[in-house]
């Protein structure tokens, strides 16, 4: 019982620190150099975010753009209690998270249960390490709730805490813990049953 | 079922294991790295552990791939700040040279002028930099090296480099010059940004500046 993933968070979240201050309210005056600064800084965190949180590069790099170009939007009305580098992850994992809904039809966050897994003890294969292909995985991640997806990547991909995704993807603690749960409930039957 | 009767289960879709664990309490007590007697033992819990373990594995090592991860992100930078210099704010028009002139340069262009000008000091760093009123009054936010020995007199030269450019590479004459201090920083961590952003024309040292006299 060894290997436990990460509990705490990455520090790139808060990405440059002090140039980070300065260029966030130069561009919130309007100083497009300094904005770029900041695309530059952290674009590649993002992209690897929505790529994770998609599983679409293409899909990953439109929501990046959309993501910065309504923060350079939004800039002037930015109060930076949090950083540009937190406040930018939580735009973008929200922006992923409607698109993850409008791909299919969903109920409303709060009226729809989430999916029920089959039963762990009863489920009769086994995951075949290293087996599954990256399609598989893919598959599998389909079948998840949008909520369950988002958070699930977070924690386990991100290696964010569930107290980071909670006020990132603003529902409670305890919510996310239980999507988490679900997610892996549900992933690690359906990719024991394609060995 | 002993440290945690069913009672405590908050989320319909848990599972209870044959041993009377939670299956959610398992996962958990391995995220969290707890380790009790019990799991160490029971075989359904280890077998509980064992899925978990073998799922996060798998998908971290495709994650891992480095088919997954984004190569170069300049194309994709440029094409976002393509977009965004579709939508500038170059703020306000302020007035040039003397009353009887109709000249007026944008608020941005005097702000980065002057920002550039506060960053010949060593190791200033410009942010906030708001200009307006009649006359021009300048609102200047900077961060000064935490190893300053006299930051007012630093602020003071911050004052006149910004007011020698104002007047003599801009032929703006300036009112009141508030330098604000928003940071003292550590001279080691304060320097990233050569490194950051070598094209950037922020750069306090950039060619085309040059250094004041």
């Amino acid at each position: 019982m060894t290997g436990n993933p990460p509990s705490g968070e990455p520090p790139d979240v808060e990405g440059g620190r002090s140039d980070d201050t300065l260029m966030t309210e130069r561009a919130a005056e309007g100083d497009e150099d300094a904005f770029a600064v900041l695309v530059r800084g952290h674009a590649p965190s993002l992209l690897r975010l929505a790529t994770r949180l998609l599983g679409d590069r293409a899909e990953a790099e439109d929501a990046v753009q959309e993501a910065f170009v309504g923060a350079w939007r939004s800039l002037p009305e930015f109060q930076g209690r949090s950083s540009f580098g937190t406040w930018m992850y939580r735009i973008v994992t929200n922006r992923c998270l409607n698109i993850l809904r409008a791909r299919r039809p969903q109920a409303p966050l709060n009226e729809l249960p989430d999916l029920p897994a089959p039963a762990h003890a009863t489920a009769p294969d086994r995951i075949t390490e290293g087996r599954a292909a990256l399609h598989d995985v893919q598959e599998a991640l389909s079948t998840l709730s949008p909520e369950q997806r988002i958070c699930w990547t977070l924690r386990t991909l991100d290696g964010r805490s569930y107290a980071f995704i909670a006020k990132t993807v603003g529902i409670s603690e305890q919510a996310v813990r239980a999507r988490v749960f679900r997610a892996r409930r549900q992933l690690t039957h359906s990719l024991g049953a394609w060995q | 079922m002993n440290n945690l009767p069913p009672e405590t289960r908050t989320d319909p879709d848990d599972e209870t294991l044959p041993c009377g664990r939670l299956l959610s309490q398992v996962w958990a007590d391995w995220e969290e790295g707890v380790h009790d007697d019990h799991t160490a033992q029971c075989a359904h819990c280890r077998l509980a552990v064992a899925d978990l373990e073998r799922l996060e594995s798998q998908v971290r090592s495709l994650d891992s791939d480095p088919a997954q991860q984004p190569v170069d992100a300049t194309y994709f930078i440029d094409r976002v700040m393509d977009v965004v210099r579709l939508e500038l704010r170059p703020g306000q028009p302020l007035p040039l040279g003397e009353a009887d002139e109709d000249l007026r340069i944008m608020e941005n262009v005097a702000a980065r002028a002057l920002r550039r000008a506060a960053e010949e000091v060593p190791g200033v760093r410009a942010g906030s930099c708001r200009l307006g009123g009649t006359p021009v009054n300048v609102d200047l936010s900077v961060h000064v090296p935490l190893t300053t020995p006299d930051v007012q007199a630093l602020a003071q030269e911050i004052r006149e480099r910004v007011d020698v450019t104002a007047c003599e590479r801009l032929g703006l004459h300036l009112g009141e010059i508030n330098v604000r201090i928003t940071d003292l920083v550590d001279d080691d961590a304060a320097s990233p940004w050569s490194t950051r952003s070598p094209q950037s024309p922020r750069s306090p040292r950039s060619a085309q500046e040059g250094s004041a006299p």
